[in-house]
């Protein structure tokens, strides 16, 4: 009886991963489908509907997503895999093995797959608007869903192989969008960096690819049977806790290698640079790129190669998120541009996530990931109705009082400020982003606590800059939205946004403040993911706060009201315009010297472009000095003698071979014409010569016969 | 040898008529433009080697009759030397409107 109630449990088990898997792929293939659709039927049967077709099917797939996250969660399932065979391989003697694609679906899969479906089609819905009389309307569409498959790809992919493909995958699909506009230069030029940026990204990551290859064997190449590849790779190595006990030197270099993958598609710090410029791109774009898609999928890696990381490893995620969230906090206070200032902020807010993946609390760092997602998505809708209605002037400097001809889309750019700065009184907060952040910096905490020293830099780096976000943030609204206009032109042609971008702002607003964590389970997964770590004596893993633990702590009351405090004194310093920021400059000794420097992105543009670009220049130069002085040399000389040999031989040939010829022709010739006047054609002179030559033969033959 | 013996007729004699005629037969040859003409001269020293045959053979091998026979040979030869030839000149005036030989040059070289 105990046994067929365990089965019938079983099937129904069974049934249900089924009924999730089933959604979760047609999740991830709708957006393929509708791409392929829009490309070959856009331009001559859909036209002016690609847009609404692509949202249609964006929903579908949206829905699909929401119903297998809610199947999933409510059925407290357990998290399975699911592989078929894709690609057969050979690899020893055991004959014909396969790559598998593969589906691996946690919480984590459900969770990501309803945020980039959802907010995906609201940025679909969003470019019906913003994209609205541009010539390659319909080619948009093909591109930004298939940018969408490729990274549902990324969350759903089991394995290595398929794993790569799609990161690959998301890697051309933003090149294509970023230099969607390429007749103009400066796409052009953004699409190239983000490209060969993360190309050398992907190389680290083929390179750790490679070394669990080599470690491992063929076995990495198959989906595991049971949770993500890197538990199984981490179980193979006796577990997390022992990975972090005995850290093997090959599995740190792997882990860090994999991670520069991370590296370049989330734009962390030696590769950064090609964020800001891929503001380039219609702003759609930057919306999904910054929230969604690209940049959450090294973020994503990263919490999936956590199994694998050995401490050094750790210790390298720390230090380049710790970098990144810094530098590219300061940044954001200096530019003017407002999209660069959001970029800028995207940077800082990956660094905490990466940090936070790092220091441990990796839950944390995905639940700012998703919360992050929300708020910045929108923040870039809010930021490129503005631009859209102000004739693409990007420049805050030109902008001002901006509130009362777009009161909506000031709103929901409020609010998502306000979720980014983390507000909250106490433990209590309305806004998604105060939990999230705060998880990280307590974790971090945790982190820093454990290595003691300068490890101390992890928590109040995060700490220092949980208050800059704030007052740049308070910056760029006020100086868009508040005070007196400054350009009055420009002021009088704003009117608000049409109602396709007003909405699906408005709709991102309000997840910025319900969100998530009363939507999702994330207390069940902090949990779940606190008892494995503990029960596998990771020490410093230990300290992951729950929600009702760090209810208890007095640091997020601290947050709270210090990021209203900057909140304040950003909008009063920057409400009037620019006045009161310069006359501090002029002030503060020192100041001017790190605002140029910030201004300048740290002059790492410059830096790569004299240590990269000029120096293979330089390298070039000098090949092609060797090349056309060395090797062409040679070549010429080569070519000198074989010309001078033809030259010789060619005389040799006109003047003595074809002399010998002539020769012969002329001196015939020469002989033919003597001879040609002995026969006249008169017959008398023929008769006569007869005659002659008879009397000649007569006078001979008788000389003869006389003797 | 007297002085009447070299009136005799002997065969010094008829070798004398026999070059005269050849001599003749050249002459005309040499000299004629007319085809006919020619002709003419060709039979002379066709007769002028009949001659000689008949006069070594008289002279030298006198029982012999070779001689004779070759001339009868040549007689006949000369007879259908010209009618080949006179047919010749049919066709050449045909083609020439003339007899004049001095036209035809064709085989000047």
């Amino acid at each position: 009886m105990h046994t067929l109630i365990t089965l019938a449990q079983l099937t129904a088990v069974e049934a249900d991963q089924e009924t999730v898997r089933k959604l979760l792929v047609w999740a991830t293939l709708l957006p393929l489908v509708s791409s392929i659709m829009v490309l070959f039927l856009g331009t001559r049967y859909l036209k002016k509907q690609a847009g609404t077709f692509a949202c249609v099917v964006m929903g579908i797939s949206f829905a699909c997503a929401i119903l297998a996250a809610f199947k999933f969660t409510s059925g407290n399932m357990e998290s399975f895999t699911w592989k078929i065979p894709w690609i057969p391989i050979y690899m020893g003697k055991d004959g014909a093995s396969w790559l598998y694609l593969g589906l691996f679906c946690d919480q984590l899969t459900v969770a990501l797959m309803a945020m980039v479906t959802g907010i995906s089609l609201l940025v679909h819905i969003y470019s019906v608007g913003y994209m609205e009389g541009d010539k390659r309307y319909e080619r948009f569409f093909c591109y930004l869903s298939a940018f969408t498959f490729s990274m549902l790809g990324i969350v759903t992919a089991n394995g290595l192989m398929q794993l790569f493909v799609f990161w690959e995958l998301v890697g051309l699909t933003s090149y294509l969008l970023i230099g969607f506009w390429f007749e103009k230069k400066g796409p052009q030029l953004a699409c190239k960096k983000a490209f060969v940026m993360n190309r050398v990204g992907d190389t680290g990551f083929l390179i750790g690819f490679g070394i669990l290859f080599v470690q491992l064997g063929g076995k990495v190449l198959v989906p595991a049977a049971d949770g993500s590849m890197f538990d199984a790779i981490a179980a193979e190595l006796g577990g997390k806790a022992a990975i972090m006990e005995h850290p093997p030197m090959w599995l740190t270099v792997a882990g860090i290698c994999l991670f520069f993958g991370a590296i370049g598609k989330s734009a962390q710090f030696p590769l950064h640079t090609w964020l800001p410029d891929a503001m380039e791109g219609p702003t759609p774009v930057s919306s999904i790129v910054h929230s969604a898609t690209m940049v959450a999928a090294g973020v994503y890696l990263t919490a999936r190669i956590f199994p694998i990381l050995t401490p050094a490893a750790h210790l390298f995620v720390c230090i380049i998120g710790l970098i990144t969230l810094v530098m590219a906090s300061m940044m954001a206070m200096v530019m003017t541009d407002i999209k660069r200032v959001l970029a800028y902020s995207t940077l800082s807010q990956l660094g905490y996530m990466i940090l936070g993946v790092g220091s441990g609390a990796y839950i944390f760092a995905l639940f700012h990931l998703i919360t992050h997602a929300f708020f910045k998505c929108c923040l870039f809708q809010c930021s490129g109705s503005v631009i859209n209605m102000a004739h693409h002037q990007q420049d805050m400097r030109y902008y001002g009082g901006l509130a009362k001809k777009m009161p909506l889309t000031a709103l929901a750019y409020g609010i998502c400020t306000l979720t980014i700065s983390g507000i909250g009184i106490g433990s209590f907060s309305i806004f998604s982003g105060f939990y999230s952040k705060d998880g990280i910096i307590l974790g971090t905490y945790n982190y820093a606590h454990e290595l003691g020293g300068l490890g101390s830099l992890f928590f109040w780096g995060p700490v220092i800059v949980a208050y800059i976000t704030p007052f740049y943030m308070a910056r760029s609204f006020a100086l868009t939205f508040l005070g007196k206009p400054r350009d009055q032109h420009l002021y009088d042609h704003v009117k608000e946004a049409p109602k396709t971008m007003v909405v699906p702002q408005l709709i991102l607003a309000l997840c910025a403040i319900i969100s998530v964590p009363w939507l999702l389970p994330w207390e069940q997964m902090i949990e779940v993911t606190r008892e494995t770590l503990v029960n596998k004596n990771v020490t410093w893993i230990q300290g992951i706060p729950t929600h009702a633990e760090h209810h208890h702590i007095a640091l997020p009351l601290l947050f709270g009201l210090a990021g209203a405090l900057m909140l304040a004194v950003g909008i009063w310093m920057y409400k009037d315009g620019f006045g009161k920021a310069e006359y501090l400059l002029k002030k503060v000794p020192g100041l001017k010297l790190l605002y140029t420097w910030a201004l300048n992105k740290f002059y790492f543009d410059h830096l790569y472009d004299v240590f990269f670009v000029k120096m293979t220049k330089c390298f070039a130069a000098i090949c092609n000095f060797i090349d056309k002085w060395g090797f062409d040399g040679l070549v010429n000389v080569a070519g000198h003698w074989t010309k001078g040999l033809a030259w010789f031989t060619g005389a040799f040939d006109n003047k003595v071979v074809d002399g010998l010829v002539n020769g012969a022709a002329n001196s015939a010739r020469a002989g033919g014409q003597a001879l040609r006047t002995t026969q006249p054609g008169r017959i008398r002179v023929y008769v006569s010569l007869l005659f002659v030559g008879l009397v000649i033969a007569l006078m001979f033959a008788m000389t003869l016969v006389t003797g | 040898m007297t002085t009447l013996a070299l009136f005799e007729p002997g065969l010094y004699h008829l070798v004398g008529v026999s070059i005269a005629l050849l001599a003749a037969g050249v002459a005309v040859i040499l000299t004629k433009r007319n085809a006919v003409g020619i002709l003419m001269g060709v039979e002379l020293i066709l007769n002028a080697a009949g001659i000689n045959f008949v006069a070594f053979n008289n002279y030298v091998w006198d029982n012999a009759m070779d001689g004779q026979m070759f001339t009868l040979f040549i007689i006949v030869l000369a007879a259908a030397e010209a009618a080949v030839a006179l047919a010749i000149f049919l066709n050449f005036y045909n083609n020439f409107d003339t007899i004049n030989v001095d036209q035809a040059d064709e085989l000047q070289g």
